[in-house]
């Protein structure tokens, strides 16, 4: 009965990921102050972490039906297939942040009267994003051969669990790259 | 071989170009609400609660499609059966995972001492309602987005979570404001 299967494998790590969710919100809760100071801030948000979230769980997703098709398991993780993907989302993460950093700048002059530094705006989300990306992408590796390993079906688990820490480590690396940013420049 | 990166690349960047737009107007909308979550920061440390249990609902339940669509137990057509248990466990897996988290939200913030305003069954209430407006948002999405993109003989995977978790975010915020101002 794949209902009962599926409630057992996802829905504790549902929960749990919403946990991750509220450690993402407490940063968030934390930033008053920067979000106050920088403005265009809360506008990045949303867009990094949604960047963040789409390029790791497709990442995840495809791994998960390359192993529905066979074309990776357990003991042949680290093979040709592995490389193209992880390689697509590394240009992919680059690419789009300096997207979003011009595109911030460009809309939140339209909707309101206020210009934010466009500088630094690029700037936040190109480190927030390359850094978070690079560790995003090890920990899908990471979490695919840990569910390879289980024998459970990676597509209940990795989606969550890439958002969910996705999330995360994507606050702390706009927090981090906020302070940085606004203390040199 | 059946991955490249260019192709990735590829597929990937118009659509995350889009969904990125998408994600700056609801930034936008935070924007012009950020008053109001920086009164009652409840509701801005949930955001990323709310948007993310609606997001992987959906992605949960368009990476089973997809993986179903590939292999072939899941069949192109709205009546399948599968796909309609399938849509139903997400259902009542949102409805458990809102209630358990709001409680949670609820009792950490009155831990951590942040300004509330409002009664554990007001909050409760809130999030469920948000939530479950949102689960049927992402559900309906993720379904059409599986079955469109693999009927058009591209990989859902590619397209799905995109997709389910930028509307997904959009409407949880535009939810969550809407639910804000009536209760």
């Amino acid at each position: 009965m794949f209902a009962k299967e599926l409630l057992k494998q996802s829905l504790p790590l549902l929960i749990l990921c919403g946990l991750g969710g509220l450690v993402a919100g407490s940063t968030l809760g934390v930033m008053t102050d920067l979000l106050v100071d920088i403005p265009g801030l809360i506008v990045i948000i949303p867009a990094i972490i949604a960047m963040r979230g789409n390029i790791s769980t497709t990442l995840g997703s495809r791994l998960g039906s390359a192993y529905h098709l066979g074309v990776i398991n357990a003991e042949n993780i680290w093979n040709e297939e592995l490389k193209q993907n992880v390689i697509g989302s590394l240009v992919l993460s680059f690419l789009v942040s300096i997207t979003i950093g011009i595109l911030a700048y460009v809309t939140t002059i339209i909707f309101f009267d206020i210009s934010p530094n466009p500088v630094k705006l690029i700037i936040i989300v190109l480190i927030a994003g390359v850094v978070s990306g690079a560790i995003l992408t090890m920990l899908t590796i990471v979490i695919i051969f840990a569910v390879f390993k289980r024998g459970y079906d990676p597509d209940n688990i990795t989606g969550p669990a890439l958002a969910t820490f996705g999330d995360i480590i994507t606050m702390l690396s706009i927090f981090g790259s906020a302070i940085i940013v606004e203390v040199i420049l | 071989m059946i991955y490249s990166w260019k192709k990735i690349v590829r597929y990937g960047l118009p659509l995350l170009t889009l969904c990125i737009l998408i994600e700056l107007f609801a930034g936008q909308i935070l924007q012009s609400g950020q008053n109001t979550l920086l009164k009652i920061p409840i509701y801005l440390i949930s955001i990323p609660v709310i948007n993310g249990v609606g997001g992987n609902i959906g992605s949960i339940l368009g990476a089973r499609l997809a993986s179903g669509l590939h292999v072939g137990y899941i069949n192109l057509d709205i009546k399948d059966k599968k796909m309609h248990e399938n849509l139903i466990t997400s259902l009542l897996m949102g409805i458990i995972t809102y209630t358990v988290l709001a409680i949670l939200i609820y009792y950490i913030a009155s831990f951590s001492r942040i300004t509330m305003g409002i009664s554990l069954i007001e909050f409760v209430f809130v999030l469920l309602a948000v939530g479950a407006l949102l689960i049927c948002v992402v559900s309906v999405v993720s379904i059409f987005t599986a079955f469109l993109s693999f009927k058009k003989g591209m990989d859902p995977d590619d397209f799905i979570a995109p997709v389910v978790t930028t509307i997904g975010d959009t409407m949880g915020i535009i939810f969550l404001f809407l639910i804000i101002g009536v209760a």
